[in-house]
């Protein structure tokens, strides 16, 4: 590890190549992006597709690994050191305040005004914007959603649960009736990553809380962020949920869920292609539900993922890169994210009742509607300082080492020395 | 010094520049800076780039995070070192006395040691399933592998020792094929038994293999990055988070160039001390002079 930090330093060092003069001639683009996981690929006939129609610009390319780690890892070094070898790039949401913070990104004001954004769902704007100004445009998205056993809801004459108490119930009863040790209740992501992070999110949301305010306050109400944390800790006392959700990442619960081993998960929309596989014992089964409210607090809702497409500052072919992120982030282009085997959902609202689209993936209209009403996570150039800092203190609550109010001191202490100087 | 000796010894430095220059730019350059950085305040993304001093060293000084980080690497270190040892001198031995698919067991081994760390860390990921997995089916238990703070941390020493067991049993067993049956016969002569063959005369030959397997695989475990990051993510509650996720969370997560460069210098202390404790023992087994 010491050595990635050498390696990282000797590109700080000996970055800064000389940039050629801009030449006129025929233009490649070379557009970074996350390989595309799934059955199908959507992003080479839209990129042929764009280089007839924009004759003398061709592009070049090249996927990264699928782990955001690791991209943003890849980012970072050739970025902070002024590489210009890349001109458009895919970024997670999180990352673009904070790379627009670090000047890593053209600012696309001058091509997209902020009403080129309006058809895209409100959570996924959001994210694009940072300082009134536009960073980059969204490309895909995910939302956190409840998904549930229909059969087993309608054998015991239960609706989908609106409110988390009602789901713990719920879950109690349908066991108690199944008699199935083998039957969990609720699964979710609890393993110290940036899921926990998501989910933790909707948990201080459904309270009425939240982690970082609109004037950068974090845990701006701690007593609501605590009872959260320990309702979330509660799920697990209760034997609602597995104790190994502690260690569980979207596809180690997704499985037990698909092989109908639980009457609940929270997840992305991407879980319901799977579910609905020819193969799948659990077609036709799986329902879908907003996530449920507390009792006595706000309406229950999902945290929003997905990917962005921006461009690098350096970039010596600006016209023609702003036209690619563009063309891709349009109704046209995101329409190949809707074909069969595609398994990214886009962000743009219509698209989730355009008919073909409905005809390959019959839930769209279904998660249109929970995409409305979601949020982004905090829209912050230091996001992932918060995140990587609070992800411990969260498991730390969920495997009961530490109460809610210690680790949310604890997160406050570490996040203002972290912080000191930069807000 | 005659002539002749001069024109030598500047031809000798001649030879080694190249190698020591390469080392120099690879190694020290980067070294040096990274020290330099430590010392600094400096987070890119928002342009803060001060000379604080010692100030993170200080800090770290009373950092929970940073001694629980201490304490998991080397109690990871420590264990998984030693059963590596213990168990790859069991496996050496075994592999002597075998005598049909002696072969086959090589190439198992080999398998092991040769597969990528992250391979090895999602291998174990379902292995480990609470439900699904292998070891509980095995156990016949519901145990929260991965998920529980108490066993996180075994869960990631038993596959690390599963991933480099090889490595010492390989060089033990290599050794062990060196060893001249006369020494034996001797031993018999003299009415050795097998637990006096083993302590007597086995364990003493193979005393300087096994001192070269610890170096290694102690600096290795060091710097163990892989297997928690894939596996645990430092979790649950950091209890396997080591000081080389500490330091990659904060400068490649976080981009804080100088407290993540601050954790690195103690890493680099601190596997610079047993190198050099460990060379010093060498030294006098006679091994490194």
């Amino acid at each position: 590890m010491g050595w990635a930090a050498l390696v990282l330093v000797a590109v700080l060092a000996l970055g800064g190549c000389a940039e050629r003069p801009h030449d006129a001639g025929p233009v490649t683009l070379v557009f970074k992006h996350a390989k595309i996981l799934g059955p199908a690929d959507p992003m080479p006939g839209l990129l042929r597709e764009f280089e007839r129609r924009h004759p003398g610009v061709s592009v070049r390319s090249e996927p990264l690994t699928w782990t955001s780690d690791e991209q943003h890892q890849f980012y970072v070094i050739n970025l902070e050191g002024a590489s210009p070898t890349f001109d458009v790039l895919m970024i997670d949401v999180i990352w673009v305040p904070e790379f627009a913070q670090a000047g890593w990104l053209l600012d696309l004001s001058p091509w997209v005004t902020r009403e080129e954004l309006g058809p895209h769902f409100p959570a996924a704007a959001a994210a694009a914007v940072w300082r009134e100004r536009v960073w980059g445009l969204p490309w895909n998205m995910n939302v956190g959603v409840l998904y549930y056993r229909a059969d087993l809801l309608a054998k015991y004459g239960l609706a989908p649960p609106r409110t988390w108490e009602a789901l713990v119930e719920q879950a109690a009863r349908i066991r108690a009736g199944e008699r199935d040790p083998r039957l969990d209740g609720l699964l979710w992501q609890g393993k110290q990553y940036e899921g926990l992070v998501v989910n933790a999110l909707e948990h201080l949301w459904a309270n009425g809380s939240a982690l970082l305010d609109e004037h950068d306050r974090v845990f701006p109400e701690p007593e609501r962020a605590a009872a959260a944390l320990s309702f979330m800790r509660g799920l697990i006392e209760s034997g609602a949920s597995p104790a190994w959700v502690t260690a569980g990442d979207e596809e180690l619960t997704r499985r037990p869920f698909g092989d109908g081993r639980a009457v609940f998960l929270r997840s992305w929309p991407y879980a319901m292609d799977l579910f609905e596989a020819p193969d799948s014992p659990v077609r036709g089964r799986v329902g879908i539900a907003p996530l449920p409210a507390r009792r006595d607090g706000a309406a229950g809702v999902g945290a929003t993922g997905g990917f962005h497409l921006g461009v690098n500052r350096r970039t010596r072919h600006a016209e023609a890169a702003v036209a690619l992120v563009r063309f891709l982030a349009s109704e046209h282009g995101q329409r190949g994210l809707t074909a069969p085997g595609v398994a990214l959902y886009p962000t743009r609202v219509a698209l989730y009742e355009d008919p073909a689209a409905v005809r390959a993936h019959p839930f769209m209209p279904r998660f249109r509607d929970l995409a409305l009403t979601a949020r982004p996570r905090p829209v912050t150039p230091y996001y992932l300082m918060l995140s990587t800092t609070v992800q411990p203190e969260f498991s730390a609550v969920l495997v009961g080492v530490k109460s809610p109010e210690q680790a949310i001191g604890h997160a406050r202490r570490r996040l203002e020395y972290m912080l000191d100087g930069i807000r | 010094m005659t002539g002749r000796q001069r024109a030598d010894r500047l031809a000798g430095l001649g030879f080694v520049a190249p190698a020591a220059l390469t080392l120099a730019a690879l190694a020290l350059y980067p070294g040096l800076w990274v020290l330099w950085l430590s010392l600094q305040q400096r987070v890119p993304i928002f342009g803060i780039a001060r000379f604080v001093g010692v100030d993170h060293f200080a800090f770290l000084a009373g950092d929970p995070r940073f001694w629980n980080a201490a304490r998991v690497t080397l109690v990871f270190t420590g264990v998984s070192v030693a059963l590596e040892l213990v168990l790859g001198v069991a496996v050496a031995l075994a592999l002597q006395r075998q005598r049909a698919g002696r072969r086959l067991a090589l190439s198992l081994l080999l398998l092991a040691w040769a597969l990528p760390s992250v391979v090895t860390a999602k291998l174990f990921e379902w292995l480990y399933h609470p439900s699904a997995g292998l070891a509980n089916l095995l156990l016949g238990r519901e145990l929260n592998w991965l998920g529980d703070p108490s066993l996180a941390l075994l869960g990631l020493i038993v596959a690390d020792v599963w991933r480099t067991m090889p490595f010492v049993a390989l060089l033990c067993y290599a050794r062990l094929l060196t060893i001249a049956p006369e020494v034996y016969e001797a031993a018999r002569v003299d009415g050795a038994g097998r637990v006096a063959t083993l302590t007597a005369v086995t364990l003493p030959l193979l005393r300087s293999i096994l001192l070269v397997a610890l170096l290694f695989r102690t600096l290795d475990a060091l710097r163990a990055f892989d297997l928690m990051y894939v596996l645990t993510g430092g979790g649950p509650a950091n209890t396997t988070e080591t000081l080389t996720v500490y330091a990659y969370r904060s400068l490649f997560q976080t981009l804080q160039l100088g407290f993540g460069s601050a954790i690195g210098v103690v890493i680099f202390v601190l596997v610079m001390g047993v190198a050099a404790a460990y060379l010093r023992m060498l030294r006098r087994e006679g091994l490194a002079s």
